[in-house]
């Protein structure tokens, strides 16, 4: 690396120096290479050369921890200030982190931080006694390690509120022990491993892991580590690794900063395929398992798929004709990206800084949400020109690194938990739960009694007219007439004097439901025709259906009515109600392919028992 | 390697890190040069064994007292390879 043109800069007070030093700081990887670009910085600092657009506003950030953490420190206050987020540090002393964090006088406490970085000790995390020891006992010791950091975390939070990231743990990478290390959880090897697994996984979302165990490993083991850098100066790891993990640092701590990207606008030809479709037509294109180059394409294609799953919307800017850009998304058979995927596509002569400015608005995101990836340098500069705010990736030259590529640029990385995240985890076990218990008892009566189900029908409110609506516009299986509805046309339904409207919401002792089925009646002298039947497929033979049926002859005998008039229209997704009206104890009274028709007399109606327990009623008067 | 060919290309090390020019003799020491501190030690360390091919054992760096001395350092790591 040459830092003379920079130092030049720096003695001249030139403000190119910030430019300089930016490039210089992304391309650095060895320690002393960012270290002095640091140096020459602070330099810049003292010789009044500010970068123009650097915030007054620092991060408040505490470092913290069983080493000397000196110069990492600098390191990671170089790396965020290059990304114009400047820090105002404050550092714990060597080893000192647990007193700094549960003496509530302590400096950590007056300093206020919005951001922690904590390096626990690593031969706090050993286990004392016997490799011999029943592996109950050194367990029990690995789950005290584990709940001592997250009680740590949990305690600066609770004061501070900030943000925690804390490192977990290197590995071994000595022989000693040999295979016996894998046997025993009383090895470092395993114990460290069990460490970071069960503290990673019990992580609060104000806890972030740098996850200092996989960085080591990626590094390499043997040299992660430096023994004489810790006997001199207690330095945390090696120099070399040092840097590794100051990057993860400062990606971490800019990740609570910065909005993730949403978009991948992707090229095509050389791109997602070997060659040019158009030239080469849909045969000539290289994808697929029948040639190396064509495999590469295709894993490719199927990172990029995995991305989609993670919520990455795709976007396609080609300079193409649109027919034949599209044509293998549609015809071949190697394609693993469809049509489907797309949520944008531009095929056209425009230039593509153009093609993506106008995808901004289509999508409703912003341009600095967008990361545009070709195999072209002189697409990727047209990019970087005219849209800055997006975020260019040059893919190649070997496709078979473009996954790499991809996977490393740290873009489009989960960000914590969310709680609709956390509440699906909880749905999902409640339902594994279920489904256990439902194995467990013996028949269908005694388990749906086991459930303690509850019920609340409730007539159309304002309130639930957005749910209304979104459940009668999705429902598609459980769905006699399959009659879509706009929240306009919900409260037109709840203001017809001649319409019944109801929904039901369900809880069990495993977890609420939710609004889960919606009846809309309409009454024609002495019969209620049922206008809309739905229900969600979560709760199936669950006696929903019964107790909704219940509701409605109940409703409609208040309303004067004597005949119930059920509707099932058929659509490509609605057969599982095909004869639910049947099935319910209707008469069917006319048939056709486009419609069955079915009555159920009043006079005689009981309500069928069921397991649920209604709680409250539609038009309640209560 | 002699011990001037030696502090001749620590000379070129020390114009790399440092900003304002040092120039070495056998007699300097880091207290005799401002921007030596404890911080750009480290790197400086990292640098000569890189540039030299050496490595030093633990604690001696610390004995040498002066550039001279260390320049005899790492003519003795040097051989001893």
């Amino acid at each position: 690396m040459d830092t003379a043109p920079l130092k030049a800069f720096l003695l001249k007070n030139d403000p190119e120096f910030w430019v300089q030093l930016k490039v210089l700081t992304y391309a650095a990887r060895d320690f002393e290479e960012l270290f002095l670009l640091s140096s020459l910085r602070k330099k810049a600092h003292a010789r009044k050369l500010p970068p123009a657009n650097l915030p007054k506003e620092k991060l408040r950030l505490a470092i913290l921890g069983g080493y000397s953490l000196y110069p990492l420190h600098e390191l990671i206050e170089h790396l965020c200030e290059v990304e114009n987020h400047p820090l105002e540090l404050w550092q714990g002393d060597y080893d000192n982190y647990i007193s700094e964090i549960m003496d509530d006088d302590s400096g950590l406490y007056t300093f206020a931080p919005q951001v922690v970085f904590l390096l626990p000790a690593e031969r706090r995390c050993t286990y004392t006694g016997k490799l011999t020891d029943p592996r109950q006992m050194q367990q029990a010791e690995a789950q005290r390690v584990v709940d001592s950091l997250l009680e740590l975390a949990r305690k600066v939070n609770e004061k501070t509120g900030a943000e925690i990231i804390t490192t977990n743990f290197m590995l071994p990478a000595r022989h000693d022990l040999g295979a016996f290390r894998s046997r025993t959880l009383g090895s470092d090897w395993s114990f460290r491993k069990w460490v970071n697994l069960e503290l990673g996984l019990a992580s609060p979302a104000y806890l972030h892991i740098c996850d200092w165990a996989f960085l080591a490993a990626r590094h390499g083991g043997l040299t992660a580590r430096d023994d004489r850098a810790w006997f001199e100066s207690k330095q945390p790891c090696s120099p070399a690794l040092m840097v590794e993990l100051a990057r993860e640092a400062a990606h971490l701590i800019l990740s609570l900063k910065r909005a993730p990207k949403k978009v991948l606008v992707l090229d095509l030809d050389n791109t997602l395929w070997g060659g040019v479709v158009a030239d080469d037509g849909l045969e000539g294109i290289e994808l697929g398992d029948t040639s190396p180059r064509g495999e590469a394409f295709k894993a490719f294609q199927k990172y990029i798929a995995s991305l989609k799953q993670r919520g990455v919307l795709l976007a396609v800017c080609s300079k193409n004709d649109h027919a034949k850009a599209a044509e293998p998304f549609e015809k071949h058979p190697d394609m693993v990206l469809k049509m489907d995927d797309i949520v944008s596509f531009k095929a056209n002569w425009e230039p593509k800084s153009e093609n993506i400015r106008a995808m901004a608005p289509e999508l409703n995101l912003g341009l600095d949400s967008f990361v545009f990836v070709d195999d072209n340098p002189a697409e990727i500069e047209i990019v970087r020109q005219f849209v800055p705010e997006v975020t260019t990736i040059l893919l190649g030259p070997d496709p078979s690194d473009y996954v790499t590529q991809l996977a490393d640029c740290r873009l489009f990385e989960p960000r914590n938990i969310t709680a609709e995240d956390a509440g699906r985890t909880s749905q999902y076990q409640s339902e594994a739960r279920r489904k256990a218990l439902e194995a467990s008892v013996t028949d269908m009566g005694s388990y749906l009694e086991s459930l303690q189900m509850q019920a609340t029908i409730t007539e159309f409110t304002p309130v639930d007219v957005p749910r209304l609506s979104q459940l009668i516009n999705k429902s598609n299986q459980f769905n006699l007439t399959t009659r879509r509805r706009s929240e306009a046309e919900v409260i037109a339904v709840m203001h017809d004097p001649a319409c019944v409207g109801y929904s039901m919401r369900l809880q069990d002792r495993f977890g609420d439901h939710g609004l889960i089925s919606i009846v809309i009646g309409k009454k024609n002298g002495q019969t209620m025709e049922i206008d809309t039947w739905l229900m969600s497929c979560r709760v199936l033979k669950r006696q929903v259906e019964e107790e909704v049926l219940n509701e409605l002859a109940r409703v409609a005998k208040t309303r004067g009515c004597r005949t119930l008039h059920g509707i099932y229209l058929p659509t490509p997704k609605n057969e599982m109600v095909r004869d639910f009206y049947g099935r319910m104890g209707f008469t069917l009274t006319s048939e056709s392919d486009a419609k069955r028709e079915f009555e159920l007399p009043l006079d005689n109606f009981q309500p069928i028992p069921t397991k649920i327990n209604i709680t409250r009623r539609a038009y309640d008067p209560s | 390697m002699t011990q001037a060919e030696v502090i001749a290309k620590l000379q070129t090390i020390f114009d790399t890190v440092f900003l304002e020019p040092v120039v070495l003799t056998p007699a300097i020491s880091a207290k005799d040069v401002p921007e030596w501190d404890s911080l750009t030690h480290i790197s400086l360390m990292v640098s000569v064994e890189k540039a030299f091919n050496v490595r030093f054992r633990v604690g001696e760096v610390e004995n040498a007292k002066n550039v001279g001395e260390f320049a005899d350092l790492i003519i003795k790591r040097q051989t001893e390879r």
